[in-house]
């Protein structure tokens, strides 16, 4: 790969301009919506992508993976909803900025994370190709065993006010995600009955239910999201405070950086995506952290480490769709669809055969970011208004809206009572300080460990000790082991008394 | 909560073959175990008198509760209805009468923020998204003048 070619590259994509900025505003609505993805949102595009050009096809198609990405950030600071699973980690410190009247800040941290996170593993990975697709290849059903594991822990540890509380969250949604027929004898399990819980518990509705409902009636206790010196902030939003975010970015830079690389080496594992990516770089974020106990009352690097992680996830999904013909995630199975009808063959060839689509993926990509902070950061001023609205206006359109969003996914009215069960659920659980993201999580990751550790069990008959038995695998057990007990070595240095509280 | 679910979970399971059942044993074994020990430390909280078995923060304030409760009863009205009132027509009375329950009694409010959501919910979802959302009354009677509107090719 000469620099000719690259630069060749980049100027073709700069030229599908007329491509890209369209792809990036759909981008953005899609992902502030919870319940529309950007797959079924491509889905929906196919007949389109599959009619134009393989190089216009997949700039669009780019850009609007990327801008969804980065928009699911903002409901997720500003109303404590993530747009997507990947931005479930943001509001762990997005939401309290904007409690505390920052959220044009916020706003200002998420578009940057995002864009320079994407940007910098888009060209990260433009560069390490041919040896980052080696990478998924040492991860087989063990390792990602204790993958998943790892992201257990990582439950407890973001819940860390009780690490007690946040295991059983994460337990019971991890449970939760075993809901459905089993995946060899195809027998139910636990489905109350419903045949529209026979494929599993949706991930749409869950999401909605334990975040948008769950908040919505919690809300009501207050008059406004924000106090009034929070109102006052909010009422003065002036340009400077969208500065003092870009202030804010560039001193923590190599925050960005390095939570990027931390979602582009997660991305490129298939299955795990931009949820686990984000919490993730948020526990690690924490871990090294000076003041990890600030973490969840509203810091910039609470903000910054998700989305830098979610961002550098979209380069490293791509990473095994092209070079190993298996796709990272969902959203790049729909664009393996349009490059198999458009004739491209998956593989380590496709470098060889079709140079020009394979790293144009990557080049359109990072040409995407560029576009897309000029287009989204003026808007953060705006954004930030949300908050001046009274919640007895928020709490039902929010209900409202997003039980119709749970529709999106299935299309079964199902769903929009199971969003409403979930959002009970997600009261109780708000209200009783077990953790909603923990939950979430434990739901995400339930279908996928089921999948690795029956495959890890069958390998060997029904033995345990497969867990233990990869050097790689023991190196994981050992991490995971570290991130569960360095917190709780850390509070117990610092002997704070616990609170008084109701069980 | 999880308790139950656990335990209604390993009587799901109980007579299926071991690949269906592995996982669900060994993380619901381990949410049983969590939940044990969670109940212990209650106990022992409850024993020192550092903590109480009161469920107040559940229902506090009382003052909100019934707003609570009335916008989940709309809601489940909302989706018991929509099969009928369609998506739009639904959304429109739903919206109305949560503003209504939450003490909104400014006129301009009541009519502007459900017709403006009502619209926007018809536009996003029936019109550009054309999803399978039931169709009511408004969505018929909109696609009726639509086709009006449209000259015969």
């Amino acid at each position: 790969m000469s620099w000719q070619f690259l630069l060749d590259q980049f100027a073709t994509q700069f030229g599908l301009w007329w491509v890209i900025w369209p792809a990036i505003l759909l981008g953005i609505v899609v992902g502030i919506l919870p319940g529309f993805s950007p797959q079924n949102t491509l889905i929906m595009l196919l007949p389109l992508t599959l009619a134009v050009p393989v190089e216009q096809a997949m700039a669009f198609m780019i850009a609007l993976y990327c801008a969804n990405h980065l928009a699911g950030g903002i409901p997720a600071i500003l109303v404590r909803i993530p747009g997507s699973g990947g931005a479930a980690a943001t509001t762990l410190d997005g939401y309290p900025m904007t409690q505390k009247g920052q959220a044009q800040q916020a706003l200002v941290l998420c578009f940057t994370a995002s864009v320079f996170g994407g940007l910098i593993t888009t060209l990260a990975t433009l560069a390490l190709l041919p040896w980052l697709s080696q990478l998924g290849l040492y991860l087989r059903s063990v390792e990602m065993v204790i993958v998943m594991l790892f992201g257990l822990t990582l439950i407890a540890v973001i819940a860390a006010k009780d690490t007690l509380k946040g295991l059983i969250a994460g337990f019971f949604g991890l449970l939760i995600g075993v809901i459905g027929t089993d995946h060899i004898y195809n027998t139910p399990r636990a489905t109350f009955g419903f045949l529209e819980l026979y494929d599993g518990v949706p991930l749409v509705p869950a999401l909605i239910g334990l975040f948008a409902i769950s908040e919505a009636l919690v809300m009501l206790e207050e008059k406004m999201i924000v106090d009034q010196a929070g109102r006052e902030r909010a009422l003065e939003a002036r340009w400077s405070d969208t500065v003092e975010g870009l202030r804010m970015s560039l001193e923590k830079w190599w925050h960005i950086v390095w939570t990027a690389f931390v979602g582009l080496f997660i991305g490129i594992v298939p299955g795990a995506g931009a949820s686990i990516a984000s919490f993730v770089a948020y526990q690690q974020s924490r871990l090294w952290s000076k003041n990890p106990e600030a973490y969840g009352t509203g810091v910039p690097e609470g903000v910054i480490a998700p989305e830098s992680a979610n961002n550098g996830v979209t380069s490293g999904t791509l990473v095994p769709t092209l070079a190993l013909g298996v796709p990272g995630g969902s959203t790049a199975a729909v664009m393996m669809i349009v490059l198999q009808y458009h004739g491209m063959v998956m593989g380590p060839r496709l470098f060889a055969t079709d140079p020009g689509v394979a790293y144009g993926v990557f080049v359109s990509m990072a040409v995407a970011y560029i576009f897309m902070i000029f287009t989204i950061l003026p808007l953060a001023r705006y954004m930030s208004r949300v908050v001046l609205f009274e919640t007895s206006y928020l709490a039902p359109i929010i209900i409202l809206v997003t039980i119709v969003a749970a529709f999106g996914e299935r299309q079964y009215l199902f769903d929009m009572a199971l969003a409403l069960v979930f959002g009970v659920i997600g009261y109780v659980a708000h209200k009783t300080s077990y953790h909603v993201t923990a939950m979430l999580i434990g739901i995400l990751l339930g279908p996928l460990f089921e999948q690795y550790l029956v495959r890890a069990l069958r390998l060997s008959e029904g033995d345990l000790l497969i867990l233990f038995s990869s050097p790689l695998g023991n190196v994981l057990w050992g991490l995971l082991v570290l991130s569960l007990v360095l917190p709780l070595w850390r509070g117990y240095r610092q002997k704070k008394p616990l609170p008084r509280e109701e069980d | 909560m999880a308790l139950a679910f656990g335990v209604y979970f390993f009587f799901s399971i109980a007579d299926l073959a071991w690949e269906a059942k592995a996982n669900g044993m060994v993380i619901g074994a381990a949410l049983l175990v969590l939940v044990v020990v969670q109940l212990a430390r209650i106990g022992l909280r409850v024993h020192r008198g550092e903590a109480d078995l009161q469920m107040k923060s559940l229902v506090e304030p009382l003052d909100a509760l019934p707003k609570r409760i009335g916008l989940v009863l709309i809601t489940i009205a909302f989706i018991a209805t929509m099969q009928w009132l369609g998506v739009t027509l639904g959304m429109v009375l739903a919206l109305f009468a949560s503003l209504w329950i939450l003490g909104v009694r400014s006129r301009r409010a009541l009519i502007l923020v459900p017709l403006g959501v009502g619209a926007a919910v018809y536009l996003l979802f029936v019109a550009a998204l054309q999803s399978d959302i039931p169709h009511g009354p408004v969505e018929w009677l909109l696609a009726k003048l639509l086709m009006l509107a449209m000259p015969p090719s």
